[in-house]
C-alpha cells in the first residue's frame, strides 16, 4: 500500500526525487504516451480494414430507427414501421451519391429522391428524405435533424407511416465518408394517385411496374464498436493528462517551485481546446 | 487552500497577458474553423495540425521572450502537440 502511495506521489506531485516535476509529465513519460497514441492510431487503422459496416462510425440502423420513433412518440405521433423497401431505396440513393460524387438531395443528372423511392417499386402517397454525413454516433445524427427545422418537420410529419435507412461508407470528393440516408413514406392505397411530396412541388407519375422482390437487408453490427471504445479511451487519456498537469501546477504553486519546464497553463488550455474539438468533430453535416 | 493557486494564476496571466490572449484567440479560431468545416475530415485534420503547430511556435516564442528556452521545453511542447494530433486523427481520419 505504501509503495502505491509513493508511486502516485512520485507520478503526480513535484518534489526533489522527481526533479520537482510530476513524473507523469517527464519527457520519457510523454514519449511513452506518444508511442501509445501512435500505436492506437495504427492498430485502429489496421483493424478497420476488415470491418465492413460503418467502421468510421458507431451508427446503426437499429439505433436510428429507435431514436426516430422515440422523437415521434415524444411528440404524440405514431411510430414508423421499418420498411425494407424504403431501406433499399435509401441504399441505392447512397450508392448513387458515391458513384456520381455529389452531396445533395438531387443528383447532377437530375435524379430526385422520389426517383429512388419509385425505382424500388414503392408507390407513395407521401415521401421525404433526410441526409447526414460523417457523424460518429447515431444520437448525433438524430439530434442534428431535430435541431434543424426542415429536417425536424420531416421527421415529425404525421402523414408518414414507414421509414427506411441506409448507412454506407465510400469515397466522396476524395474523402472517406459515411453517409446516412433516411427515407420516409406512406404507401399509396390501391386506386389512389400520388398526392403529396414534401419539399418538392412537382408530382411524379406512378411507375407502373411490378414491385421488385426485396430481400431484407442483413445488418451486421460488431458487438463492441471500436470507434466508441477508442473515443472513450481518448477522453480518459486526455483527462489523465489534464489531471497530471493540474496537480503539477497546483503543487508547484503551493511549494513555490521554480524549474525548467513548459507552461502548464498553456498545456491545459491547449488540451481543453482539443477536447472541445473532439466533440465538434463527432458532429457531421446534414442536408 | 487555493489562495496560492489563484495568486500564481493571476500573476501568470497578468505578466503574459498578450501571449495568453493570442493563444486563446487562436484556440477560438481553431474551434470556429472546426465548426465551419464540420464533416469535411481532411480540412478538419489540417485545422488541427495548424493549431498544434501554432501551439509549438507559441511555446518557443513565449520562452524566448522570457529567456527560459531550453531544448527540453521545446521537446515537451512537440510531444504534447503530437500526442493530441495522433489522438484526434483516430477520430477525424480513422
Amino acid at each position: 500500500m505504501e509503495k502505491i502511495k509513493t508511486f502516485i506521489h512520485h507520478l503526480f506531485i513535484p518534489h526533489e526525487e522527481n526533479n520537482f516535476r510530476a513524473k507523469s509529465l517527464h519527457t520519457d513519460f510523454l514519449t511513452v504516451y506518444l508511442v501509445i497514441a501512435f500505436l492506437m492510431m495504427i492498430a485502429f487503422k489496421q483493424g478497420n480494414i476488415h470491418n465492413v459496416l460503418g467502421f468510421a462510425t458507431d451508427i446503426s440502423v437499429d439505433k436510428l430507427y429507435q431514436l426516430t420513433n422515440e422523437q415521434r412518440q415524444k411528440n404524440n405521433l405514431s411510430s414508423l414501421v421499418l420498411s425494407s423497401v424504403l431501406s433499399l431505396a435509401a441504399q441505392r440513393k447512397a450508392e448513387n451519391m458515391f458513384q456520381e460524387n455529389y452531396w445533395s438531395h438531387y443528383s447532377p443528372d437530375g435524379k430526385t429522391p422520389w426517383d429512388f423511392i419509385l425505382g424500388v417499386g414503392y408507390k407513395y402517397e407521401y415521401a421525404g428524405e433526410n441526409l447526414a454525413k460523417n457523424f460518429l454516433f447515431s444520437n448525433g445524427v438524430v439530434d442534428a435533424w431535430m435541431n434543424s427545422t426542415a429536417h425536424r418537420d420531416n421527421l415529425l410529419k404525421k402523414e408518414y407511416t414507414e421509414v427506411g435507412f441506409a448507412i454506407v461508407n465510400g469515397i466522396l470528393n476524395g474523402e472517406q465518408t459515411t453517409l446516412v440516408v433516411q427515407e420516409f413514406g406512406k404507401p399509396m392505397v390501391a386506386g389512389e394517385t400520388t398526392q403529396n411530396i414534401p419539399t418538392i412541388s412537382e408530382t411524379k407519375p406512378i411507375v407502373e411496374k411490378k414491385p421488385e422482390q426485396i430481400v431484407a437487408q442483413k445488418i451486421i453490427q460488431p458487438k463492441i464498436n471500436p470507434l466508441n471504445f477508442i473515443f472513450n479511451l481518448n477522453i480518459i487519456f486526455i483527462i489523465f493528462l489534464l489531471l497530471a498537469l493540474a496537480f503539477d501546477f497546483y503543487f508547484a504553486s503551493k511549494f513555490n517551485i521554480i524549474r525548467i519546464a513548459g507552461k502548464n497553463t498553456v498545456h491545459i488550455l491547449f488540451i481543453v481546446f482539443i477536447l472541445i474539438g473532439l466533440f465538434i468533430s463527432a458532429i457531421g453535416t446534414i442536408i | 487552500m487555493a489562495k496560492h493557486l489563484y495568486f500564481n494564476l493571476r500573476k501568470e496571466f497578468k505578466n503574459h497577458l498578450f501571449d495568453y490572449l493570442l493563444f486563446i484567440t487562436a484556440g477560438m479560431f481553431f474551434l470556429i474553423l472546426l465548426n465551419i468545416f464540420r464533416g469535411q475530415r481532411t480540412i478538419e485534420f489540417c485545422v488541427l495540425v495548424s493549431f498544434a503547430f501554432f501551439y509549438i511556435i507559441w511555446g518557443v516564442y513565449h520562452h524566448i521572450i522570457n529567456e527560459t528556452l531550453h531544448l527540453k521545453i521545446v521537446v515537451e511542447y512537440i510531444l504534447i502537440a503530437f500526442i493530441m494530433i495522433f489522438l484526434l486523427k483516430i477520430i477525424i481520419l480513422p
